[in-house]
C-alpha cells in the first residue's frame, strides 16, 4: 500500500490535460501514455519521479474555463498551500502541511538540510534574477522558520566523495564491477532497477548525499547536540521530486529511525517561507551550523551535470598519487552534451570517466556496458539535463525561453559558489576530517558501511 | 488594414503555451517564474479544442469592427494597424462581447494583486473588457507557439507579395494561352 501511494507521486490532472503530448517529449522513460488530444496519464510503474513533465506542462486551469473540480479540491490533491498561481495539468503530491505541523511545535529538535541546487533557485520565487546565488538568505529564512539546526547536503557531499572516491579506488585496484556508477540522482537508481537489474552491481554502494545527512543527523549530530535520535526531525530541501520517494525507501532507516522524514522541494520551501511572511529579499545573511553544515567548493558542485565527477576527481587524484592535483578546475567536465568523456592522467593509471546528463542519453551507454565493449573506470548520471539545477522541483518558468536561461544562470552561480569556498576539496573540510577522527573511523570502514552504504534491488 | 494573428489547426497541438506567453507579456511587473504568480493567468487569446479541432482563437481586428461600433462610452479605438481597448474607458458592459462574432473578447479584472500579500488590495479590482492588442506589433504568442502554428499578418504585405508570385506564375501561362489563339 505505501509503495503504491510512493509510485505514484507524479500525476496528470485530467482535466487540465490537453494532450498536447510535450511531457512525453521530456519524459526520459516514456512513462506517459496516452492519445495525442487525449489527457495523458502517468504509468507508475515506469515512472523514475524526475518531474521534468511537471516543469514543461502549460496545461494552465483558465479563468475562462469551467472546470467541474473546484481550485480548493485541486490545491487539495496536490497537499498544496493556498495560493493565487496558476495551477498546471502535470504535478507532484507535495509535503507543505506534514512539515508546517512538526515546525509548530515548538520543542521539536528539527534539523533541515539544503541541497546544493535550492541555494541558486529559491531567490527566483521572491522575484530576484534567475539563478541568484543566496545561501546566507536561504540559511536565514531556515532559521526564521524554526528549524533547530541548519545543517546542509553540501556536507554530505563532501562525505559522499569521500566513500565515493575510496570506492572506485578500491574497486580499480582490488578488482570490482567497472565501470562504477554514481549513486546520488534517486531517479537514476529506480530507472537502474527498473530497466537494467543486471547492471545492479555498478552502482557505487554509496547512499545519496541527502540520505548520508540524514543518518548523520540522527547519529552524530544528534550526539553533538546531546539529543535522543527519536526526537530529531530530519527535513531536506531538493530541487527534486523523486528525493521524496528515496527518503521514504525501507532501506533508509540505518539510524534505526527513518533518516530523513521530509522532503520539500524548493517550491515548497518558498510556500513556507511566503506564508511566514517572512521578507525573504529583506533577510540577512547568516551561516550555517556546524558541524554538519560546513562544506567545500566541491560539495556545491553536486548541483550541476559533472560536479560529482569534478568533485570525485578533485580527491580521487589525491587518492591515488599522493599529490595534489594541479588544476581543481577539471573543464572537460563540464559542459553541455549529454555523454562527455573525461580522462584523467595519474601517473600510474589513465582514469577514464563519463558523464551523463539527461537519462535518455544513458541508455546507449549502458548497451555498450552490457556488450562488455566499454573501458573506462567511472559514471557519473544525473537525470535531469542540466543536473539538479534542472529538476523537477525546482521553480517553474512560466516561459519555455526562461528555462534554458534559468539553468545557464543557476550553474554559472553554482560554479561561482565552488571558487568563493576556503577548501575546494572534499577531504580537505575540516569538519570531515573531523567526523573521520571522532565517530566514522575511515571511509569504508565498518560504521561508514552500516550508516552511509545501501543496496539495491531489482524492481522485476 | 489592419493587422491579426491567425492559427493554424493543423500545427496546433493544444498545449497553451501561447495563452501563458500571452498573459506573461500583458502583466504589469515582470514575472519569470509559477510561484511570483499571485493571481490567475489572463490570456487574450483562448485555445479551442473540439472533437475536429485544436486551435487559438483571437480578436481579427476587424476593418468595420462592430465591437467598437458597439462601444457605448467610445472606448474601443482603431490605432494605426489595430483595434484597441481603452481600459480606463471601459465600463465592462459587455456590448462589445455581444457584437464579436469570434467571441475574442473576455472580461478581467483590471488590477493585479500584488505579489506576496494576496490579500492586501487597495482597492475593489475593476473588470473590463479585454482582447488581444497585437503586442505593438511582435505578438508574444507567435514567439511563444513551440510548433510555430501562429502567424502575424500583415495583410498589406501578404497581398503584395501574393500577388507578385500570381503575377510570376500567370505570366508564362498567360504567354501560352496567347501563343494558342
Amino acid at each position: 500500500m505505501v509503495a503504491k501511494k510512493l509510485q505514484e507521486n507524479i500525476k496528470i490532472d485530467a482535466e487540465l490535460c490537453t494532450g498536447c503530448g510535450r511531457c512525453s517529449e521530456v519524459c526520459p522513460v516514456n512513462a506517459i501514455e496516452g492519445q495525442q488530444g487525449k489527457a495523458q496519464s502517468v504509468n507508475a510503474a515506469k515512472c523514475v519521479m524526475c518531474g521534468q513533465c511537471v516543469q514543461i506542462c502549460s496545461g494552465y486551469d483558465s479563468p475562462f474555463e469551467q472546470y467541474a473540480t473546484s481550485r480548493s479540491q485541486r490545491l487539495q490533491e496536490r497537499n498544496m498551500p493556498i495560493v493565487n498561481e496558476p495551477l498546471f495539468a502535470a504535478y507532484y503530491h507535495g509535503d507543505f502541511f506534514k512539515v508546517k505541523k512538526r515546525l509548530a511545535d515548538k520543542k521539536q529538535f528539527s534539523m533541515v538540510q539544503c541541497a546544493p541546487a535550492v541555494r541558486v533557485s529559491l531567490a527566483e520565487e521572491f522575484g530576484m534574477p534567475l539563478g541568484s546565488l543566496v545561501p546566507g538568505k536561504m540559511v536565514a529564512a531556515l532559521k526564521r522558520l524554526g528549524f533547530t539546526r541548519v545543517y546542509d547536503t553540501n556536507f554530505a557531499a563532501d562525505l559522499t566523495i569521500m566513500e565515493e572516491g575510496s570506492e572506485l579506488v578500491k574497486r580499480i585496484t582490488e578488482g570490482g564491477p567497472l565501470p562504477m556508477f554514481t549513486s546520488c540522482c534517486p531517479a537514476w537508481v529506480k530507472f537502474v532497477e527498473n530497466e537494467y537489474p543486471e547492471l545492479i552491481d555498478h552502482l557505487s554502494s554509496c547512499k545519496s548525499p541527502q540520505q548520508m545527512a540524514g543518518s548523520m543527523f540522527k547519529t552524530y549530530g544528534a550526539a553533538v547536540d546531546g539529543v535522543d535520535a527519536q526526537e530529531v526531525y530530519s527535513v531536506a530541501i531538493m530541487p527534486c521530486t523523486c528525493k521524496k520517494f528515496e527518503a521514504d525507501r525501507p532501506e533508509m532507516k540505518s539510524s534505526g529511525f527513518q533518516d530523513v522524514d521530509a522532503v520539500l522541494t524548493t517550491r515548497e520551501l518558498a510556500y513556507l517561507i511566503k506564508e511566514a511572511s517572512i521578507d525573504f529579499n529583506a533577510l540577512p545573511e547568516e551561516s550555517f551550523d556546524k558541524p554538519l553544515g560546513m562544506y567545500s567548493g566541491a560539495g556545491t558542485i553536486f548541483g550541476v551535470t559533472g560536479g560529482v565527477m569534478e568533485a570525485a576527481i578533485r580527491t580521487a587524484y589525491e587518492l591515488i598519487t599522493k599529490e595534489a592535483i594541479e588544476n581543481v578546475n577539471i573543464t572537460s567536465a563540464r559542459g553541455e552534451q549529454g555523454v562527455r568523456k573525461v580522462v584523467l592522467d595519474t601517473g600510474s593509471l589513465k582514469l577514464k570517466t563519463v558523464v551523463v546528463s539527461g537519462l535518455k542519453n544513458v541508455v546507449p551507454v549502458l548497451e555498450e556496458i552490457k556488450r562488455g565493449k566499454t573501458d573506462f573506470h567511472f559514471m557519473e548520471v544525473m537525470t535531469c539535463p542540466a543536473g539538479c539545477i534542472s529538476g523537477g522541483g525546482q521553480p517553474k518558468m512560466l516561459l519555455p525561453v526562461d528555462g534554458k536561461r534559468a539553468y545557464e544562470n543557476r550553474k554559472a552561480s553554482t560554479y561561482q559558489h565552488d571558487e568563493e569556498q576556503r577548501y575546494r576539496k572534499s577531504h580537505e573540510n575540516p569538519e570531515i576530517q573531523e567526523i573521520y577522527q571522532k565517530f566514522l573511523g575511515e571511509p569504508l570502514g565498518h560504521r561508514s558501511h552500516k550508516l552511509l552504504h545501501t543496496h539495491y534491488k531489482p524492481s522485476r | 488594414m489592419n493587422s491579426f494573428v491567425l492559427g493554424d489547426p493543423k500545427k496546433c497541438i493544444g498545449c497553451r503555451v501561447c495563452e501563458v506567453a500571452c498573459a506573461v507579456a500583458h502583466l504589469d511587473t515582470e514575472i519569470k517564474t509559477v510561484g511570483n504568480m499571485n493571481f490567475s493567468l489572463n490570456p487574450r487569446l483562448y485555445l479551442v479544442k473540439s472533437h475536429e479541432i485544436t486551435m487559438p482563437v483571437q480578436c481579427r481586428h476587424c476593418e468595420d469592427a462592430p465591437c467598437l461600433k458597439s462601444c457605448p462610452v467610445s472606448a474601443i479605438k482603431k490605432q494605426s494597424n489595430r483595434i484597441v481597448i481603452d481600459e480606463t474607458g471601459c465600463i465592462g458592459c459587455k456590448s462589445c462581447m455581444i457584437a464579436c462574432p469570434f467571441g475574442a473578447i473576455e472580461l478581467i479584472f483590471s488590477h493585479q494583486e500584488s505579489v506576496g500579500d494576496g490579500d492586501l488590495l487597495q482597492n475593489e479590482p475593476e473588470v473590463i473588457a479585454s482582447k488581444c492588442d497585437l503586442c505593438g506589433g511582435e505578438p508574444a504568442c507567435v514567439k511563444a507557439c513551440p510548433r510555430e502554428a501562429l502567424q502575424y499578418v500583415d495583410m498589406v504585405k501578404e497581398r503584395t507579395q501574393r500577388r507578385i508570385a500570381a503575377a510570376n506564375k500567370m505570366g508564362g501561362f498567360h504567354n501560352e494561352f496567347m501563343v494558342r489563339e
